[in-house]
């Protein structure tokens, strides 16, 4: 009781604390812990008397936002539920989905007999090739190459014919000259090939491609 | 409406025989109120003017049995008029009664709709580099060629020694397996690009998990693909790797998406890297399989990536490996294709 008359009388100055705005009625029990001489150690909870232990609180790394929208979005079971069509609506899709492998599989037709037509003329004109004459007009009929005993001919001796060559046309010669066969030899070469497309040809098909195909003088 | 005209023609018939105005009537007519002023304006046929069906036709009129001879001629039973079949959740097996329908059937849970679009690269290969190729590895057969056997590949012991026996065959020479077999190119078998992997290992996973999450989305928005995630395999004390982590994740592309990635990394990635040369010759498996890589910073040049780049954390964009699997059987065929599409090469290029 005393105690509190000394508070009342003049509280400020046993604060020890800065300047405080002083309520005109404020009930000293506001503020026991200051004169308190037992004060409760740490209290944490509102009207517990008890002394709670303070744990340590785990440093939490704070994950970003981000990372919880993205966990969020992967992790979402939206997978739609399946389609549900009535009689008519499925047969339509049914009518629709093999008209649309039909017209698949024709377009693999089509292409893949425009790729061997493009074979085939290339095979014909590498063989016609191989048969001119060594002034170009006539053609040589290479006689049938002696095969193995096994009855197989390999490639080199394929390519070069049998024994002697009968040339049909033109100026009759073509008897294993100079120039015999040279432009199938030219075709035959593999030169370069193997180092890979030009990257000023080796672009992708667009709408609209610039006018210049290529801008040589570019630079960063 | 049937029953509208019903009271319509009632109405009208009545009127015509002048019967007497019943209550009835008077309140039909007042309840549609447009039938005594524009009587004119409305169509005088109706459905029940029309003759009823012939006797015959009524004779034979049998749903069911229609339905029975349908369903003998057909051999199955037509999709029914209401839904009733669930596809599965899950695939239970072969040997299980309830068997999920096709991929192409709209019930099915795999079911996509599509295509929408026909991807550019896809055309060019078909219209551009397949006859080139074709052309460019053109080996001529003369008529009357025939291949001359070869040695088996794989070699078998000289029984010199009593420990030759029963052994397995000599493996071939200058490999521990078969290489593919490497087939001239006709038009039946020009190079086409089969698949893409698209991999990313996040060492940051191990001690963070987030950064698989945002490695797994970063590949989720470019390859169009659902993603798998991967657990290592065996420790590395060196790495800190562990056994049974998930450390890296990878989404295997096929078909239009495949396309569209290649031709975006064609057109939009592989020129606005920085200081790239290429990707390295000696790259590649020796069966066709072509593999090259692309840092976090290249990564972010993907347009799904660069038009959303706040979504990620910036620090943990992945670095990816990219591995087009070819149909090719060897390194060089593949080469020729990748170069074909516009991929350069650079280095010594190792077969």
């Amino acid at each position: 009781m005393n105690r509190l008359k000394i508070l009342r009388s003049a509280p400020s100055t046993f604060s020890g604390l800065p300047f405080r705005p002083r309520a005109s009625n404020a009930l000293p029990l506001f503020r026991p812990s200051l004169q308190n001489p037992f004060p409760i150690q740490s209290q944490t909870s509102p009207f517990s008397s008890t002394a709670c232990l303070l744990k340590r609180k785990k440093q939490r790394v704070k994950q970003d936002i981000r990372v919880r929208h993205i966990k969020f979005h992967l992790a979402h079971p939206i997978t739609p539920r399946p389609l549900r069509f009535s009689r008519h609506r499925a047969l339509r899709h049914w009518t629709i989905h093999r008209a649309w492998h039909t017209h698949l599989s024709q377009v693999r037709r089509a292409r893949e007999l425009d790729l061997e037509r493009q074979y085939e003329s290339m095979k014909g004109a590498c063989e016609a090739l191989r048969t001119l004459g060594e002034d170009g007009i006539g053609y040589t009929i290479a006689r049938a190459p002696e095969p193995n005993e096994d009855g197989t001919v390999p490639l080199q001796k394929a390519q070069e014919g049998g024994e002697g060559l009968v040339v049909i046309g033109g100026s009759g010669k073509g008897e294993g000259g100079k120039e015999l066969g040279r432009l199938y030899r030219l075709a035959m070469e593999k030169k370069g090939i193997w180092q890979g497309v030009p990257i000023e040809y080796a672009r992708i098909q667009t709408d609209t491609p610039g006018r210049e195909g290529w801008d040589h003088g570019w630079k960063r | 409406m049937a029953l509208r005209d019903l009271s319509l023609q009632s109405a009208r018939s009545l009127r015509k025989s002048s019967f007497p105005r019943s209550f009835r009537f008077r309140y039909n007519v007042s309840r549609n109120a447009s039938t005594t002023t524009h009587d004119q304006d409305l169509e005088p046929s109706s459905s029940l003017s029309i003759p009823a069906p012939s006797s015959d036709l009524v004779k034979d009129f049998d749903p069911a049995e229609r339905a029975r001879k349908r369903r003998a001629e057909l051999g199955r039973e037509l999709p029914p008029s209401r839904y009733r079949f669930r596809s599965p959740k899950y695939y239970r097996g072969p040997l299980h009664p309830h068997q999920p329908p096709p991929p192409s059937d709209p019930t099915s849970r795999q079911f996509i709709p599509g295509p929408f679009s026909l991807p550019r690269l896809e055309q060019t290969y078909h219209s551009t580099i397949a006859p080139d190729l074709m052309t460019l590895a053109y080996t001529h057969f003369p008529p009357g060629y025939r291949a001359p056997p070869k040695a088996p590949r794989l070699r078998s012991w000289d029984e010199t020694s009593p420990y030759h026996k029963n052994r397995p065959l000599r493996a071939p020479r200058g490999h521990t397996v078969l290489p593919l077999l490497r087939p001239p190119i006709t038009w039946q078998n020009v190079p086409r690009l089969e698949r893409v992997t698209v991999h990313a290992m996040v060492r940051e996973a191990l001690e963070d998990k987030s950064h698989l999450h945002v490695a797994r989305m970063v590949l989720q928005a470019i390859t169009n693909v659902r993603v798998t995630t991967h657990r290592a395999k065996g420790s590395v004390v060196g790495w800190g790797l562990r056994e049974g982590r998930q450390v890296s994740v990878s989404a295997e592309v096929n078909g239009g998406d495949m396309w569209d990635f290649v031709g975006k990394c064609v057109d939009m990635v592989l020129p606005r890297i920085k200081d790239w040369q290429g990707v390295k010759g000696s790259s590649g498996d020796s069966s066709g399989n072509i593999a090259w890589g692309l840092g976090p910073a290249d990564v972010a040049l993907f347009p799904e990536v660069e038009v959303n780049y706040n979504m990620y954390p910036p620090k943990m964009i992945p670095g990816l490996h990219v591995i087009l699997h070819t149909t090719a059987t060897n390194d060089r065929e593949a080469r020729l294709l990748l170069s074909a599409t516009g991929i350069p090469f650079y280095g010594k290029q190792v077969n």
